[in-house]
C-alpha cells in the first residue's frame, strides 16, 4: 500500500494497514511532528489533513487513507531545494504572535487554522472560533490562537493582492 | 534570609572552567545555593524562596565556540513557561553579544552542575536572575583579561560588544577567538560590576521566544518523540481499582502474541515489550493478572476523608485572639469544597531509555531530571552516577511531570531486554496512574467591628501536595503540608486572625499542580471575603483596600487591586446583564488583581473578559509575563467553570476528555494584562497569576445573581 504525505510517497506494508494514521506517521515513518494527545479524537493534538479535510489521525486507520493527499506538520511549508523552508502563513502567524507555549497542541493547532483559511480566507472572529474550538490547548493559548488566525488572514491577503 | 543569595558573591572554587571542550572553548558554570531556615519555612515559602529539605541550587554555564556563538547550558526545563528565553535574555545582557550568538541548550544531569530543585515553584528566573548575570559578567571579565593580554593592550582599553571586543585603536578579538587562544584563565578575586538597568538591552525586552520555531516546525522533540535505531516499545499492566496490588501476574496468552519480545514480570510490576506500540499495548492486556483491592471507594468516602475536623489539624497563622471576638460579635459563617482535578497537560507521560552495560541515558519530559535520576537507578540496581538524564521539551508540566514513572518503566523495560524502550503513556493510563490536584474543604468564621473584620478564621483541610515527596522526618518538622495550604493564610491586615490546615490521608495520589492549593485557597478565602464585605455592606474593591496592610506588600496589593479595578470599569456602568466580580492573591511575593466581567444565561456562565494586574517585581520578559497570566487565566478558569474528577466505585470516573473536558476557545474571555513592575529582582510568574480567577468569577456571580456559589466548578443547582 502506499501513503502520500506532504506531497512525497511512502511504501507501507501489510501489517501497517490497520494502524491508525497516528502511529504509522510517527512510528513508522518518523513523522513526530503529529501528536498523540488522547486517542479519541477529543483533544484535536493529531488532526492532520486527509484532502484538505482536518482530520483525526488517532482515529483514521492508515488504510482508509490510501489513496488520499495527507498534509502534516512537516509539509505545511514548503522546504526549497536549498533546504531553507518557507513558511505557510499560519506558521509565520503562530511564530509573529508568540503563541505557543509547550508547543505540543499547535501541529494540530496550525493544521486546522490551515484547513479553516483554505476555506473561508476572511473570517470572523466567530468563523475563527467555530473552526478553532475543538482542539484543546492547555497551556490556555486561545486569545493568541485567535489572534494567529487572524493575522494568518491578512498575511494571506498581502500575499495574493502582491500576486 | 532569602536575601543573602542576591550580595553573594561567586566565590573561586565554586568555578566550574573546563578548557578544551568542544574544540577549544571555555566552559564557566556557577552554582549558588539558596539559603534556608527550617523554623522559618512557611514564611520563605510564602515569599518565593524554596523550601528547606530540597536542595535549591541554581544552575547554568555557558560555552564559547570557536565560531564565536555562546552555547547557554540551562538544566531547567522548558514546558512552555519561556524559561530557556528570559534566562537567554539574562545572559546575553551581561555577556554583550547578540540575540543570535547565543544559543540555549538544554543541560542534563552528568553535563555539568547539576540542578538539585527541578523545575517548579515559579523560582527558575527569581533564583537564577542575580547568579547568572554575576556568572556572565564574570565570564566577560575573564575574556577581557585574555583579550587585553593577546592584544598586548590595557583590558581598560576595551570595549565588548557583539561577541567581541574592540579598542579605541580598531584592534578586535572575538570572544571565540579569545577561548581558542587561551589556555589557562584568571579568575577575577570579585564579581565585576554588572551593568545597571538604564543600560539593559535584553532585560525588560519583549525578545522572542528562543524554541519557537522549531515548535511550528514539529521539529521540536518532546519525551513522547524521542527515537533511537532498534528501540522498543513497552506497555505496563495497570491496576484496575484504586488500592489495587498485584497479587499474581503470569504471561498467559501474551506469550503467544505476535510482536512481543519480551513479557517482564517483577514483584510489583508486570509489562510487555513489543515491537510495536500497539502490540506492547495487546499484549498486556493478555497478560494473566490477579489484583488485590482492599476495598471499593467512592465519592463519599473521599469528601468524608477530607473534611475540616477529620485528622490532625495544625495552626499555620495566629494573630490577636479571634475567638475572643467570635464570642463578643454575631458570627458569619460559609463553608467550601473544591474538587480533584487532573493536569490534563496534552503530552502525556512519556520516555526513552537505554540502559547499556556501562550507562544508562534517559530522556524524558520531566521537570525533575535530579530525581528521576535517583528513581531510575534504584529500579534498576545501577549507580546513580551512570544514569544520565536529559529533559525533552515537555507537552505541558504544570506539576504532574516533578514526577516522571514513564521512564522508571522504560528504564525497567530496556535493563530486560538490552535494547532502547520508548514508553508513551495513553490518555487513560496518564489519567488513571498519576497524582491529583488535591480536593479541598474550607470553613470559615469572621466578625465585624462596623465596616471591618474583627476576626476571621480559616480552617482548611486538603489532601497532600508536597509531603508525599518529602522525607519523613521533615513532615515532623513541618506538621503541615506547605503546598496544601499554599495561598491559605490570610493577607489581610486583621487584628485577630488564623489559619489551621488539615491534612487527612487519601487513599489515592495527590500532589503538585499549577500553583499547588493557591487556587483552591485563594477561592475559598477571597469568596469569604466577599461574604463578609457584603455583610458589612460596603463595596467589595473597597472593602478589601479598607483591609491593606501599610507596609510594602500592603502598597503593592493596593496597586494591583486599583490598577485591574480601574481598567475594568469598576464602578462604572455595564452592558446590561454583566455584572464584575474582584479578588487578588499573593504567591512567591508577586501580587495579582483580576476583575472578571460574566453574564448568566439559562443557569451558565459566561466570562466575557478578565482585567488583570500583576506586580511580579522585576519583569524580564513583558510578552513572556502576558502569555504566563494569559495562560494562568484559562487554565484557571477551566477549574472555574468546566473540571471536576471523582471517585465512582473504585476508580476515577473520567478516563479521558470525553468524562473530563477542558475550556474551550469559544469560553475563552478576552484577558487584558497590565503589568506593574517593583524593584530590582524578578519573582515568579508561571503560577501566580491562577490565584484569584475563580473567586473573582464566583464574586461576579454574586453581585448578578445574590447566589453565593460555594464550591467548584461553579454550578447553579
Amino acid at each position: 500500500m502506499q501513503l502520500t504525505i506532504n506531497r512525497q510517497t511512502y511504501s507501507i506494508t501489510e501489517d501497517q494497514e490497520i494502524r491508525m494514521l497516528v502511529w504509522v506517521l510517527r512510528d513508522q515513518l518518523g513523522l513526530t511532528g503529529t501528536k498523540y494527545g488522547c486517542g479519541a479524537g477529543i483533544c484535536g493534538s493529531c488532526t492532520v489533513l486527509v484532502d484538505g479535510k482536518p482530520t483525526r489521525s488517532c482515529l483514521t486507520p492508515a488504510a482508509t487513507v490510501a489513496d488520499k493527499e495527507i498534509t502534516t506538520i512537516e509539509g505545511l511549508g514548503i522546504i526549497q531545494d536549498g533546504g531553507e523552508e518557507i513558511l505557510h502563513p499560519v506558521q509565520q502567524a503562530f511564530l509573529e504572535t508568540q503563541t505557543p507555549q509547550c508547543g505540543y497542541c499547535m501541529s494540530g493547532q496550525m493544521i486546522t487554522a490551515a484547513a479553516l483559511l483554505d476555506d473561508n480566507p476572511a473570517p470572523a472572529e466567530e468563523d475563527i472560533i467555530a473552526g478553532m474550538n475543538d482542539v484543546y490547548c492547555r497551556c490556555g493559548t486561545y486569545v493568541r490562537i485567535k489572534e494567529a488566525v487572524a493575522r494568518a488572514a491578512e498575511i494571506i491577503a498581502e500575499e495574493s493582492s502582491n500576486g | 534570609m532569602a536575601k543573602e543569595k542576591v550580595k553573594r558573591k561567586i566565590s573561586r572554587r565554586e568555578f566550574l572552567i573546563a578548557v578544551g571542550v568542544a574544540g577549544g572553548g571555555l566552559l564557566l558554570g556557577t552554582k549558588v545555593g539558596l539559603p534556608f531556615a527550617r523554623l522559618k519555612v512557611a514564611e520563605l515559602f510564602d515569599s518565593g524562596a524554596a523550601p528547606g529539605g530540597m536542595d535549591a541550587d541554581a544552575t547554568a554555564w555557558f560555552l564559547i565556540t570557536p565560531d564565536n556563538t555562546v552555547k547557554l547550558f540551562i538544566p531547567k526545563s522548558e514546558m512552555g513557561q519561556g524559561v530557556h528565553t528570559a534566562l537567554a535574555q539574562i545572559a546575553a545582557e551581561e555577556l554583550e553579544i547578540e540575540w543570535q550568538q547565543l544559543e540555549v541548550v538544554q543541560a542534563g544531569t552528568g553535563q555539568g552542575l547539576d540542578d538539585g530543585f527541578g523545575t517548579g515553584a515559579s523560582n527558575s528566573v527569581s533564583t537564577m536572575y542575580q547568579p547568572l548575570r554575576e556568572a556572565a559578567a564574570t565570564m566577560r571579565q575573564m575574556l577581557r583579561i585574555e583579550a587585553a593580554r593577546i592584544l598586548d593592550i590595557s583590558p581598560n582599553a576595551l570595549t565588548a560588544q557583539n561577541c567581541q571586543f574592540i579598542s579605541s585603536s580598531d584592534k578586535s578579538i572575538t570572544y571565540g577567538e579569545i577561548a581558542e587562544q587561551t589556555q589557562t584563565w584568571e579568575i577575577p578575586e570579585t564579581t565585576p560590576s554588572l551593568k545597571s538597568k538604564r543600560d539593559f538591552r535584553f532585560i525588560g525586552e519583549s525578545a522572542p521566544r528562543v524554541d519557537l520555531r522549531e515548535k511550528i516546525l514539529g521539529k521540536a522533540t518532546f519525551g513522547y518523540d524521542r527515537r533511537l535505531p532498534d528501540m522498543l516499545y513497552g506497555a505496563t499492566a495497570r491496576p484496575p481499582k484504586i488500592g489495587s496490588t498485584l497479587k499474581s501476574a503470569q504471561p498467559g496468552e501474551a506469550a503467544s502474541r505476535t510482536g512481543v519480545v519480551k513479557i517482564v514480570i517483577e514483584d510489583d510490576f508486570a509489562g510487555v515489550v513489543a515491537e510495536t506500540r500497539e502490540q506492547a499495548y495487546g499484549a498486556a492486556n493478555a497478560l494473566s493478572l490477579e489484583w488485590d483491592t482492599p476495598k471499593i471507594w467512592q465519592q463519599a468516602d473521599i469528601d468524608a476523608l477530607v473534611t475540616v475536623g477529620q485528622g490532625k489539624g495544625i495552626q499555620i497563622q495566629k494573630e490577636g485572639d479571634p475567638e475572643k471576638s467570635f464570642a463578643k460579635a454575631p458570627i458569619i459563617e460559609a463553608e467550601y469544597r473544591t474538587p480533584m482535578a487532573f493536569h490534563a497537560h496534552l503530552e502525556p507521560q512519556s520516555a526513552t531509555v537505554d540502559v547499556k552495560p556501562d550507562r544508562v541515558d534517559v530522556w524524558a519530559a520531566t521537570q525533575f531530571p535530579v530525581r528521576l535520576r535517583e528513581f531510575v537507578a534504584k529500579a534498576i540496581n545501577r549507580k546513580e552516577e551512570e544514569v544520565f538524564v536529559t529533559p525533552t521539551f515537555l507537552g505541558g508540566g504544570f506539576g504532574r511531570k516533578i514526577g516522571t514513572e514513564a521512564a522508571v518503566e522504560a528504564a525497567r523495560f530496556s535493563a530486560a531486554v538490552g535494547r532502547p524502550v520508548h514508553i508513551g503513556w495513553t490518555r487513560p493510563e496518564d489519567f488513571h496512574n498519576g497524582f491529583l490536584r488535591p480536593p479541598t474543604h474550607h470553613t470559615f468564621r469572621g466578625a465585624l467591628d462596623g465596616k471591618k473584620i474583627a476576626a476571621l478564621d480559616h480552617q482548611q483541610a486538603s489532601g497532600a501536595v508536597a509531603f508525599p515527596f518529602l522525607p519523613g522526618a521533615f513532615k515532623a518538622i513541618l506538621g503541615a503540608d506547605f503546598g496544601a495550604w499554599r495561598g491559605a493564610r490570610i493577607n489581610y491586615h486583621i487584628p485577630n486572625k488564623g489559619t489551621t490546615a488539615w491534612l487527612p490521608e487519601l487513599p489515592l495520589a495527590t500532589g503538585w499542580w499549577r500553583g499547588l492549593g493557591l487556587l483552591a485557597n485563594t477561592f475559598a478565602l477571597e469568596s469569604f471575603i466577599d461574604e463578609m464585605a457584603f455583610a458589612a455592606g460596603v463595596d467589595p474593591l473597597e472593602f478589601r483596600l479598607s483591609h491593606l496592610s501599610a507596609d510594602e506588600i500592603g502598597k503593592r496589593r493596593r496597586d494591583v487591586l486599583e490598577t485591574a479595578a480601574e481598567k475594568a470599569g469598576w464602578g462604572t456602568p455595564l452592558p446590561a446583564g454583566h455584572a464584575l466580580g474582584i479578588a487578588t492573591s499573593t504567591d512567591v511575593n508577586t501580587v495579582v488583581a483580576q476583575v472578571a466581567e460574566i453574564s448568566v444565561t439559562s443557569d451558565e456562565i459566561r466570562v466575557h473578559k478578565v482585567t488583570s494586574a500583576v506586580d511580579p517585581g522585576m519583569v524580564i520578559n513583558p510578552d513572556g509575563a502576558s502569555a504566563q497570566i494569559q495562560g494562568s487565566i484559562i487554565m484557571g478558569l477551566s477549574s472555574t467553570l468546566v473540571e471536576e474528577v471523582y471517585v465512582e466505585d473504585g476508580q476515577l470516573a473520567a478516563d479521558n476528555f470525553n468524562r473530563y473536558p477542558l475550556l474551550r476557545m469559544a469560553q475563552a474571555p478576552e484577558i487584558d494584562v497590565i503589568l506593574l513592575e517593583s524593584g530590582d529582582q524578578p519573582f515568579g510568574m508561571g503560577e501566580p497569576p491562577i490565584g484569584p480567577i475563580a473567586a473573582a468569577v464566583a464574586n461576579a456571580v454574586f453581585s448578578l445573581t445574590g447566589q453565593r456559589l460555594r464550591s467548584l466548578p461553579l454550578k447553579f443547582t
